[in-house]
């Protein structure tokens, strides 16, 4: 019992920082949005919060702009998830083996990542310029007609899909470079002596192998893209017509900028109730697989 | 026992963070010393400017009263300097005097945050209509802005006589053009340089679209909202706003503007036009090879009214200050016309009273002159609401829908779409 006793205090006491980082943090305002979302909290009047019950939600569900919010972070997530992962894997595969000049290779892939993503957007916008870009006046040299990319409503989101995925695919390559690195030689050895050709080799060995790393992937980079806001708010405001409006960007709007704490709140509840099912639905279907 | 060493657990993270949000700061100055927050740096010229008015004060009323500044630089478009105004108010630790943003007067004025200073403030007849109408919610003077700011059209005046325009008849401020005579020079410019005439700063998609563009509005003799600020409908979207918007329009579809300019397209010859402000002016100086003059903004050929934007940061006194007559006392002085001239010239800015324009139209340059006089003459403040951010951020987006001519040729029911959104703010 006493052994017991000081084990449990020593085990406390350890676990003391991180809980209570954790509590100040996340949980007390967690639950403190939670809370707000229930009532018509106004930025400039904290002293008349009142409880108005389930208002807010109501409004939301009838809120345009929301709505429009979601079918764009859908759209986005959609294509931001094959071309990123599958990107990453296509890097950490070509770094992978040993070669000369793999730590340049490295060192470039990866660079984005430890960029800051609004300098990152600055530099793409720059470079998406309709009249001015390198990017049009590449598309000139080999006779197509100039874009528009972010002024256009039809193709803004898929600019930013494509800026963000080249932003942070370096980040999952890393993980997949160490998945693949802990692949143990003797299964590769064992499938030559059988003799499978190469792409039997990705798709029956590497493949299935690096399934955890994968798993992994996928539910952090969905839960990250999800949280889209810094790409818009910097390139394109949102716009045109709201076809880049994200929905933590419209979250942080109304808190910030309309000062509508209260509403804001009941949107973030909301958002995240919804990436929790999505959350739970994608480790559910990763497990069965498993079976 | 778990469950005792979990409840200690919690108790000390409810301690940690109690004790986080203690501190009452401003509680400890001395009665008759005012502190004021500015959102600068004292390393601008702004902020020196204010420095040295702060010093001027404690001499002239050692004895009596006294004030502290600090500095709390804002990031971008407000962001840390707000966030901190925003923090103060929830643990009740506003300073005494503070400065604030235009558009914010009526939000603050609308929370109980700010204090009347009508009272205290001894030059309001000197003061220009502008600045009254932005500080002014509810029929009372609530804050007092210490410039101004305006736009007015940068044209380069090489390309502009080699596409044979002659200089001499370009309008002024007695007597401005209309929106058709403008589309005329812009055809022209357009025809000889085939790029868009004028860079009227669409790709700013922030608060920009709504100082710039919501002066046509008003020069058509239109409004956003109703008198009392509590409707939308039957304002904007009546026939008025439904001229401005297809004027806009108009501007972007016939290619005499872009929605997507060169940055510093004008600075490096490729517009020959641009809306521009004071500065502008400073911005130009890094390129002396254009010589470039200022018109005024063109005007609804309906009403031939010069309307321009204005606007700009306040000082205002906290609702919840102690020291009213010494706050008071504090904002008179820093918008006495000394002061105010002082941080004019400093910040090369507009100047906000009539004595002040006095003060400097001999020691500014002849096109800072031409937004001096458009200011003192036909300045709009941007409509005072509580709902203002919500407000503006549908007449930004109306402008930037507008552009679309393809998607939005209707442009009554544009407006109509819109004004449900503004409704829905204003409610």
């Amino acid at each position: 019992m006493n052994t017991n006793k000081r084990e449990n205090v020593a085990a406390y006491s350890f676990l003391a920082p991180a809980l209570i980082l954790l509590g100040t943090f996340l949980v007390i305002p967690a639950l403190m949005a939670i809370y707000y979302a229930f009532t018509d909290y106004y930025l400039l009047t904290p002293d008349q919060r009142q409880f108005i019950g389930l208002q807010n939600f109501m409004e939301i569900f009838k809120d345009p702009i929301f709505i429009q919010s979601l079918k764009n972070i859908v759209l986005f997530v959609v294509f931001v998830i094959p071309i990123q992962v599958g990107a990453a894997l296509g890097l950490a595969l070509l770094i992978n083996k040993p070669r000369k000049g793999n730590i340049f290779f490295k060192v470039a892939y990866f660079s984005p990542v430890v960029l800051s993503l609004v300098v990152i957007s600055v530099l793409w916008l720059y470079l998406l310029n309709p009249s001015e870009g390198l990017i049009n006046s590449l598309l000139a040299n080999i006779g197509m007609e100039a874009q528009p990319f972010l002024s256009s409503p039809k193709q803004a989101m898929i600019t930013i899909v494509f800026v963000s995925a080249w932003q942070g695919a370096g980040y999952q390559m890393l993980i997949f470079l160490a998945g693949l690195q802990n692949i143990p030689s003797t299964v590769y050895e064992a499938g030559k002596i059988d003799g499978v050709n190469k792409w039997q080799n990705f798709f029956h060995i590497t493949l299935p192998l690096l399934k955890p790393t994968s798993v992994l992937i996928m539910i952090t980079t969905l839960i990250s893209a999800f949280k889209l806001i810094i790409q818009p708010m910097v390139m394109t405001q949102g716009g045109p017509m709201n076809s880049t409006m994200t929905p933590v960007y419209y979250i942080y709007q109304s808190g910030f900028s309309d000062r509508m704490i209260g509403y804001a709140s009941a949107m973030t509840v909301i958002f995240g109730i919804i990436i929790g099912i999505i959350t739970l639905l994608q480790s559910r279907l990763t497990k069965e697989d498993d079976m | 026992m778990k469950k005792v060493m979990f409840l200690t657990v919690l108790v000390l993270m409810a301690i940690i963070v109690t004790a986080c949000g203690g501190g009452n700061e401003s509680s400890n100055a001395s009665d008759d010393e005012v502190s004021l927050w500015v959102h600068t740096s004292d390393e601008t010229p702004e902020g020196e400017a204010m420095q040295s008015t702060i010093d001027r004060f404690n001499k002239e009323y050692e004895g009596t009263y006294s004030a502290t500044i600090e500095f709390i630089p804002r990031s971008g478009a407000g962001g840390g300097y707000e966030d901190k105004i925003n923090a103060a108010l929830t643990t009740d630790t506003l300073p005494d005097v503070l400065t604030l943003d235009g558009p914010n007067t009526a939000a603050y004025a609308d929370a109980g945050m700010i204090a009347p200073i009508g009272d205290y403030i001894t030059n309001k007849d000197d003061l220009l209509p502008s600045i009254i109408q932005q500080g002014t919610y509810d029929d009372q003077l609530y804050a007092v802005g210490y410039s101004e700011s305006g736009v007015g059209i940068f044209y380069n005046k090489q390309m502009l006589e080699e596409a044979g325009v002659d200089l001499s008849t370009l309008p002024t401020v007695e007597e401005p053009w209309d929106w058709d005579q403008f589309m005329e020079l812009s055809k022209t410019l357009v025809n000889t340089y085939d790029t868009a005439a004028i860079d009227m700063g669409f790709d700013d998609k922030s608060e920009w679209l709504m100082y710039a563009f919501s002066p046509f509005l008003w020069s058509q003799g239109g409004n956003l909202v109703s008198e009392d600020g509590s409707t939308a409908e039957g304002h904007f979207n009546d026939e008025n706003s439904v001229k401005t918007f297809s004027f806009i329009q108009e501007m972007v579809k016939e290619g005499y503007t872009t929605i997507t300019p060169v940055e510093k397209g004008f600075h490096t010859g490729e517009y020959p036009m641009k809306f521009g402000g004071s500065w502008t002016i400073a911005e130009m100086e890094d390129y002396p090879d254009v010589e470039y003059g200022v018109m005024p903004y063109p005007a609804s050929p309906d009403t031939n009214e010069l309307v321009s934007p204005s606007g700009s940061w306040q000082y205002a006194m906290a609702a919840s200050s102690e020291k009213q007559e010494a706050a008071g006392a504090l904002i008179d002085f820093m918008t006495s016309t000394e002061s105010l001239t002082e941080i004019t010239l400093a910040n090369s800015v507009l100047p906000a009273a009539h004595s002040v324009v006095e003060e400097v139209q001999d020691k500014v340059s002849p096109q800072m002159n031409v937004l001096i006089q458009q200011n003192q003459n036909s300045a709009h403040a941007r409509p005072v609401l509580p709902n203002y951010p919500q407000v503006s951020r549908v007449f930004q987006q109306t402008v930037s829908d507008a552009a679309y001519y393809e998607e939005n040729s209707d442009v009554q029911k544009l407006l109509d779409e819109k004004t449900g959104q503004m409704e829905k703010a204003l409610k």
